[in-house]
Order: structure tokens, then C-alpha cells, then sequence
């Protein structure tokens, strides 16, 4: 007998069955997998848009607006200006004709592989509840683009800001047969309290995230 | 109505003023109180410790006690939570008394809680002039839900203040055979009670439980402090804190 | 981790006079306590959350052999290999033979109290395999040499000293002295081994059987890294982490965030499904997952089963004052507090965590604010039973407690030796109306509290002589 045989033949026993489970238990058991119904959730009188920018600044990101595609250059340079910050770095391929030289910077459309200050992605969703980003994995999105930098650009388009995450998983099995190799949730920069319990910014992941809505 | 008042094992042995109390507080409220002269335990150091055998033994011998009474009162949130909380699951193994056992659960109450949500009196005999702090013993607190009771029926001693402490739901440290199996820790988690009530610079510490009282209390004086009272809320709601007793304490040097 | 769960009271005796323990201590629970009651508000249907929480907990415990099979089916079609072990020693040796047959050199691991449960660090490090952990707190306890504390802060016990002094010692470079250049200082020296190991070790916080996914929730970024960027990836984790759907998942890690640190939501979930996709830049070549038993289904068939529906947030051990007190070292194994209180005697074997279950004063603060509503109490309880049946107990105790009942069943006897004791105790303690000593058991309590003298008389006879005399 494989282990396998025996953790699962200990599990029946200790829920007191005898043998395989039936046809019909599995059937009710895999009809909840199906029916994907959503628990209880808080009371969420708020609009999906302030919302979304009020957490994202609780979550220590910044964030800014763009009136479309096309301004999003100047916006990032602005940004980077700002904060006296790299103005070279990788972005998602998705993102590759837009005018970056125009806005003075060096953006190359490629994975970054560790030397890059500055990272610029998209996102499959956002969501407003806690000031979250969507990102799959996949041939074009990247996933060191938003990790390994120490400045992690996103964009996002106004339409796809969700309120939550179950609706971020129903968006996600409406537009996809399955899942990709990983689905992850950012919610800001990456951060650590293990020493003395005090925040500190900037763990192994980026230091700061800068979100930018677009009004599309 | 006829009211069983179960006293418990540590106020017959240490400190019988709180029965009187609690007996004077139901009286006044209108109720025949009866009070079982063969009541001794309710079982629970055995249960706690994992000796179901002898808790059941005496579980039994309670039922059979108050088996008549319409309430049973209890001047103590953890031996009446032991019979409202656990006594079903404790007799679980006789479904014989399952009937009995829900009955006697139903009608028992901690004293406060009965006196402002049944006996729902609206004054009482004590007078105090002075402030007190109360402490939510944990299974009054958890087990009892008693938490505004006893603060509303202070509010009515005249002359009295409540000066809340910073912490008063946080364990006192007693636990029962806790304090005598893990005394170093135990008396650690007591000596911060003791901070707490002190930062509340109440006349009086205010209880619910005399196994948290005398836990509280004996680190209270061993760390100096010969000042603060230290009292049942039966007691002082029925104005029998014995200021005799405690003037000698605070005068004994 | 070996098991030192037997030497509990002299532990906590060296720990409550540790200054530095205790500073540590009040610190994380001042932060902790408040941050999960502030962010607690936001969810206006708590209970009602938490109800829901504990109902799938338990739906995955009832229906666990049908949910797993379920997720090794989708995971397998996404490209995962699934093993399963039954034992800590098996686990190790799967993960050793993964690594041996992708030749790898390094590992670099992200958080996972499991395979604290199996020693595995001890056992690829003696395979002669270079384990680096990378989750900070992780990373400084295993420069230390030492185990981890709390399970959500392993290194809550040090001071910015201690790892400061550490660092500048570790690390070749000149010692700093505040905490965001200490933490960036251990980025830069943990980078290159997220660029260069061959292999990522997780653990999973939740299996998700609709999908055939692992998830992992942290704020470091290491995560991410350890289970993206090495070329093979080993997730290790308890049959007991089956959850049934992504929105189960949804609603747990609402109450899991913010019982933990009191964060709405952590920095970084990720969901792993398979290795890398036909067309992906990065992920690993091959995903594997250890399915974990180890005791579990022992606990699973026993009274206790209730504490597998643990999601492992450490709100118990934040709100036990013995906790608060005495830090997670003198639990003496992997899980500290109220949950290793039950889950260490059920893993390790009851006779080796004697203390255990029996030192908490049953207050239940840890199981009001249980996510998943473990009876934690009542669990310990059992666990006292256990040692009384299998004659576990010290023999004075049980004969203490069996005199007890049968005194207290027989009311003249009971009444007889209550009177003695209260005029004896009475006249002991003297004008003070204290005791300052009490002997055998009682000296536990007088080392450090006084007793408050009986008034010298019981109630029982003070009543029968108040009803005889017919006074009100």
C-alpha cells in the first residue's frame, strides 16, 4: 500500500467511513466545489474608485491618474522626478509602444533580470477593496518586472478596478479556461515587521509602487 | 419563585460573608430563597484537571440538591458557568439525565445577572462612599456573558464611582489549580493585574469570584499594598464589606 | 525541531526572569492586540464571518479524502507531481531525493512551520545541500542557530541589538544601529541567492481543491521569489490546509490578515498552479508538492480534531496572558500557546509535552479570538483527561483530587473538615488575616502571593445556626 493509500484510508476511517467514499457524497461534495457560493462578507458601502485610491495609499503605494494610454510616459517621468528616482528600467511588452523616449526615459519591453531599478506592468485587474493588484503569470507579463526592482510601476485601467476578490475571481474564470502558473495579489510595497515588530518598507520585494489609473 | 443559592466550596470555606450577602440581596428582592444544607462542590477542580469520574459524582449530587428550585443563584461566574457551560457535556455519557441537566443549566445564573435581567431590581441596601475598580473574572466574562450587570448595579450604591481599569477583561492568573501547579507564572500574570488596578487609583477592587479575589488579593499585600479593599460585588451591593475587618489589616503594621 | 516540551516550567521560570524576553514580549503584544481589535472593525458581520469560516474549516476536515483527490487531479493536470508522506522522515527524503535528481546545490527556502515539524533544514544541510532562508525573521533565527518563537514572528524574542551585533558579525560589515538599514542590509546580502539558488522550498498556507493550487500569504517578497525564480519548486504542507473553493479562500484570508497582524490584507497571495506554461519567461521547470501527514490523521479520528481546522494566524498565542508571559521558546516545539498547547502533545506524543495542556488558567481569551472558533479550552481539557486515563498524572495530585470528591460527597465529613480547616487557617493567619506560607502543593502559591486567611467558621454552619436561630 503507497502512502498515498494509507493517509487517505486513515482519513475515511477517522470520519467514519467504511471503504471508498460513495458515488452520490462525492457528487454533493464536488456540486459545492461548482457552486463557488460566496460566505458572508462586511458591509461595503463605498464607490469603487475612491475607494480603490484611498487603500492603495493606506497600503503605502502612491498613485496618480492619466486621462489615457498615451500620457502615461509623462505621468511615470513626473513621478520618477518627483522622487529623484532611475529613469530606465523594463515594462511588460503590452507597453512597449507607447512614447517613453518621448517622456525621457529608457524603457526596454523584456523580463528584468535583477540590475533594473525601475519595473512597469499592467495588472489582469485591480481591486478596490484593500488597494490590490491582479497579476498573472504568462508569456508577456512578466513576473520579476513587478519583483525584482526596487520601484514597481503599475498600470491599470479605470474599467478594470473590481470591488473584491471574489469578483476578481469571477472576472478571471469569464475571460480564462483556468488558472495560470501563478496568480499574485500585490497590495503595495513589500514590507517587514520581524525585527522588534517595527514597519519597515522595501523587504525583498520593491520599495515603493506607483499605481496609475487610466480613464479607459 | 424559589431560588436555590449555591454558595460554592470557597465562599463556604473562606469567606461566608458573600453568602450572607447574596442571600440578603435575593431576599430583598422578593424570593424565597432556599439554601441545600448538603451542598458542598460543584465538581469543577475534578473536571478541570481531567478527572470526569469524581466531577460527575458530584455534578450528580448537585442535580439531586437543587433539583426543586425554580433559579439557582450562584455568587460566582466559574462554578456557574461550570453548571450552565459544562454540565451537559460533563453528564453527556448518562442521556438518561440529558433532560435534567438542560433544566438545571437553563436555570442557573451568576448573582448579578440574575438580579438585573430576572429579579430586575432597581435599588439596593449598600452604601460605599468611594471609588472601585471591577474585575471580569474570565468565566463570568466568557461563560456568563456577566459584564454590565455588576457595573449597573453599582451604579446604584450610593455614594460609590467606578474607575475602569486599563485591562479589566485580561486574566487575573488564578485558573484554579493553575495558581498552585504553575505558581511562578501564575503569580507573574497576577502581579500585572495588580499594576492595572493600581493605575486605576480606586479605593477598592471590585470582584465577581472569590477564587480570583483571594488570587488578586494575595499578591496585592505580599507586594505592600495594605490600602486597597478588596471586595465581593455581593458585598458591597448589600453593604456588608465589614470595615472592621479591613481597618485592622490597613492598622496591623 | 527537537521536542523539550517536558522541561516547560523550568524554561518559563528562566524566561519570566529574562529582562530582554520580557521587553520583547510586552512589545509585540502591545502592537499585535491592538493592530487585530482596530482591524476587526472593518468587518461590521464578524461573527458571522467567522462562523462561516469555522463551517469551512470543517467541511474540509468531514470531507478531506474526497477534496484531496480532487485537487491532486487538477493539480496533476496542470502539471504538478504530487507525493504524499506519512511520516516527518519520509517528508525529508522525498525533498532530498527531488533535490539529488535535479542536482541541486542550493536551496533557498520561504517560511514553513512544517518543515520545522521535520527537522528539514537539519536534514538537507547533513545531505551536505546549502539551505538559506529567506523570510527575514527566518533568516536571523537560523543565524543564530536557534528556533523560532512565534509562528507568524519567529524572531519576536531578539532586540535591534542583538541583531545588529549578529549582522555585523554574519555579515563582514560595519555594525548599523536602526531597523530599516538592518532590514535592507539583509536584502542586499539575500539577493544574489534568490538569482542563483536551484531550488525553492515553500510551504502552503491553503490547498485549494477547485483548482488544484497552493497558496502562500507573506509581505516580504521572498515568497514570490522562492517559488518563481529557481528551477524546481517543492511545496510542503498538512492534509489539513484543504480548503474547498476560492471563495472559501476569499472569506478565510479576511479573518487570517487581520487575526495575524492586524493587516486587511497581506502584502503578497500567491496561488501556484503547476510549473512554468508553454510560452512563460519564468517559473520553475518542474512544481512539486508533498501532501503531509504526520499525526494528522490520528488527531483527524481523535476528540481533538477541532484544532485542524487552525489557519495557523498565532492570534491565540498574542492574546494568552501564559503566552504574553513566558514567550514561544519554553513550549519547547514548533507551535507555541494555546494551539501548540494542544497540537504538540497530539504530534510529538502525549507523555512528551506533559505540561502542556494543563498550564493555562482556561480563560479563553485565545478562543474568542480563534478565526475558525477552535474550541481551544475545551481541547486542553481533553487533553488533561487523557493523562488522567493513562495514568499520567503525579500520584499526589490524583489522590488529592479523588479525597476532594469523596469528601465533598459525603456533607458531614466535607462539613466536619471544612470547619477544622477555616478556625486552623483562621488562627494562622493571625491579626493580618494573612498567610504567608502554605505547605506541599499550597507553597507554589505562597512563593509568590500571600493567602487571605479564612474568617474561621463556614457558611454551612454559620446558615444552620441563622436558620435555628429564626433570625432574618
Amino acid at each position: 500500500m503507497s502512502a498515498r493509500d494509507n493517509i487517505l484510508r486513515r482519513i475515511r476511517e477517522a470520519n467514519g467511513h467504511e471503504g471508498a467514499t460513495g458515488a452520490k457524497e462525492r457528487e454533493t461534495i464536488l456540486a459545492r466545489l461548482d457552486a463557488r457560493v460566496r460566505g458572508p462578507m462586511p458591509t461595503m458601502d463605498w464607490e469603487t474608485l475612491p475607494r480603490f485610491r484611498e487603500r492603495c495609499i493606506a497600503m503605502m503605494s502612491t498613485i496618480d491618474e492619466a486621462g489615457s494610454f498615451a500620457e502615461v510616459p509623462r505621468a511615470v517621468a513626473s513621478y520618477l522626478k518627483q522622487k529623484n528616482l532611475p529613469t530606465s528600467g523594463a515594462c511588460w511588452p503590452e507597453f512597449a509602444r507607447l512614447d517613453w523616449a518621448g517622456a525621457g526615459l529608457r524603457v526596454e519591453a523584456r523580463p528584468s533580470h535583477g540590475e533594473d531599478k525601475l519595473g512597469i506592468t499592467g495588472a489582469f485587474c485591480a481591486l478596490a477593496e484593500n488597494g490590490t493588484l491582479m497579476l498573472l503569470s504568462g508569456e508577456d507579463t512578466h513576473a520579476t518586472t513587478s519583483l525584482l526592482p526596487e520601484n514597481h510601476v503599475a498600470i491599470v485601467a479605470a474599467s478594470r478596478i473590481v470591488r473584491t476578490m471574489e469578483d476578481a475571481w469571477d472576472l478571471l474564470r469569464s475571460e480564462r479556461a483556468s488558472l495560470p502558473r501563478q496568480v499574485n495579489f500585490v497590495s503595495g510595497p513589500s514590507r517587514t515587521a520581524d525585527i522588534e515588530m517595527t514597519l519597515v518598507l522595501g523587504a525583498h520585494g520593491p520599495f515603493r509602487v506607483h499605481v496609475i489609473v487610466v480613464d479607459a | 419563585m424559589k431560588v436555590g443559592l449555591f454558595v460554592t466550596c470557597l465562599v463556604d470555606l473562606m469567606r461566608p460573608s458573600i453568602g450572607f450577602a447574596s442571600l440578603k440581596l435575593l431576599e430583598s428582592a422578593g424570593y424565597e430563597v432556599v439554601v441545600p444544607a448538603a451542598q458542598t462542590c460543584c465538581g469543577q477542580p475534578g473536571y478541570n484537571s481531567g478527572d470526569r469520574n469524581a466531577a460527575q459524582i458530584l455534578a450528580k449530587k448537585m442535580l439531586r440538591e437543587f433539583a426543586g428550585c425554580d433559579y439557582i443563584v450562584v455568587p460566582s461566574g466559574s462554578c456557574g458557568g461550570m453548571i450552565r457551560a459544562h454540565y451537559p457535556e460533563l453528564l453527556a455519557e448518562f442521556p438518561e439525565m440529558t433532560q435534567e441537566v438542560d433544566s438545571i443549566a437553563r436555570k442557573t445564573y451568576e448573582l448579578t445577572d440574575f438580579l438585573v435581567n430576572v429579579a430586575r431590581i432597581d435599588s439596593v441596601p449598600g452604601q460605599f462612599s468611594g471609588s472601585v475598580t471591577y474585575h471580569d473574572s474570565c468565566s463570568g466574562l466568557r461563560e456568563m456573558n456577566v459584564k454590565t450587570q455588576p457595573r449597573a448595579l453599582l451604579s446604584k450604591v450610593a455614594g460609590l464611582n467606578i474607575r475602569e481599569m486599563q485591562q479589566p477583561e485580561q486574566c487575573c492568573g488564578f485558573g484554579g489549580t493553575f495558581a498552585v501547579k504553575y505558581g511562578e507564572i501564575s503569580a507573574r500574570i497576577t502581579d500585572l493585574k495588580c499594576e492595572d488596578v493600581q493605575s486605576a487609583q480606586a479605593d477598592a477592587l471590585v470582584l465577581g469570584d472569590l477564587g480570583c479575589m483571594l488570587n488578586i488579593e494575595g499578591r496585592m499585600r505580599r507586594r505592600g499594598d495594605n490600602k486597597t479593599r478588596v471586595l465581593h460585588v455581593a458585598e458591597v451591593l448589600a453593604g456588608m464589606t465589614d470595615p472592621v475587618q479591613d481597618l485592622d489589616r490597613r492598622t496591623a503594621g | 525541531m527537537q521536542v523539550t516540551s517536558n522541561q516547560f516550567k523550568h524554561a518559563a521560570s528562566l524566561k519570566l526572569a529574562d529582562p530582554k524576553v520580557q521587553k520583547a514580549l510586552r512589545n509585540a503584544k502591545g502592537k499585535l492586540v491592538v493592530a487585530r481589535s482596530r482591524s476587526i472593525v472593518e468587518l461590521d458581520n464578524f461573527e458571522e464571518i467567522r462562523e462561516a469560516a469555522a463551517r469551512i474549516r470543517d467541511f474540509g476536515l468531514q470531507h478531506m479524502d474526497v477534496l484531496l483527490e480532487e485537487w491532486e487531479k487538477k493539480a496533476a493536470a496542470a502539471g504538478t507531481i504530487v507525493h504524499w508522506a506519512e511520516t516527518p522522515q519520509q517528508v525529508n527524503d522525498l525533498v532530498i531525493g527531488i533535490a539529488r535528481k535535479h542536482e541541486v546545490r542550493k536551496i533557498i527556502k520561504s517560511k514553513s512551520m512544517l518543515g520545522e515539524e521535520t527537522n528539514l533544514n537539519h536534514a538537507l544541510e547533513a545531505a551536505g545541500l546549502d539551505v538559506r532562508e529567506t523570510d527575514l525573521g527566518e533568516y536571523i533565527i537560523q543565524q543564530f542557530g536557534e528556533t523560532p518563537s512565534h509562528i507568524i514572528a519567529p524572531a519576536v524574542h531578539k532586540s535591534m541589538d542583538d541583531i545588529a551585533d549578529l549582522f555585523a558579525e554574519k555579515h563582514g560589515r560595519p555594525r548599523l544601529d536602526d531597523i530599516a538599514s538592518l532590514t535592507h542590509e539583509a536584502r542586499e546580502i539575500l539577493r544574489p541567492h534568490f538569482l542563483d539558488a536551484d531550488m525553492g522550498i515553500s510551504g502552503a498556507n491553503f490547498l485549494v481543491a477547485e483548482t488544484g493550487s497552493t497558496m502562500i500569504v507573506t509581505n516580504e517578497g521572498n515568497g514570490r521569489m522562492t517559488t518563481t525564480m529557481p528551477r524546481v519548486h517543492v511545496a510542503i504542507t498538512g492534509i489539513e490546509k484543504i480548503v474547498p473553493t476560492l471563495e472559501d479562500i476569499s472569506l478565510l484570508l479576511r479573518l487570517l490578515t487581520r487575526s495575524a497582524t492586524g493587516q486587511s490584507i497581506s502584502n503578497y497571495l500567491s496561488f501556484t498552479t503547476g510549473p512554468k506554461r508553454p510560452g512563460d519567461k519564468d517559473g520553475p521547470g518542474e512544481f512539486h508538492v508533498i501532501i503531509v501527514d504526520a499525526g494528522r490523521t490520528k488527531v483527524l479520528a481523535s476528540e481533538i480534531r477541532e484544532a485542524l481546522r487552525c489557519i495557523r494566524c498565532g492570534a491565540c498565542m498574542n492574546h494568552c496572558p501564559v503566552y504574553q508571559n513566558i514567550g514561544g521558546h519554553a513550549y519547547g516545539w514548533v507551535y507555541p500557546g494555546p494551539i501548540g498547547s494542544i497540537l504538540t502533545p497530539a504530534y510529538v506524543g502525549i507523555e512528551n509535552a506533559i505540561d502542556l495542556p494543563n498550564a493555562s488558567t482556561l480563560c479563553n481569551q485565545c478562543g474568542v479570538v480563534c478565526p475558525v472558533k477552535i474550541p481551544l479550552p475545551d481541547l486542553m481539557r481533553k487533553l488533561r483527561e487523557e493523562q488522567v486515563q493513562k495514568n499520567l498524572r503525579p500520584w499526589p495530585e490524583r489522590l488529592g483530587l479523588r479525597l476532594w470528591a469523596w469528601t465533598a460527597a459525603r456533607p458531614a465529613v466535607y462539613g466536619l473538615l471544612t470547619g477544622i480547616a477555616a478556625r486552623i487557617g483562621k488562627w494562622l493567619g493571625g491579626r493580618e488575616r494573612l498567610l504567608h506560607k502554605l505547605p506541599a502543593a499550597g507553597s507554589e502559591w505562597t512563593s509568590g502571593r500571600d493567602f487571605p486567611a479564612p474568617r474561621g467558621k463556614t457558611f454551612r454552619e454559620l446558615y444552620a445556626q441563622h436558620r435555628s436561630r429564626g433570625t432574618q
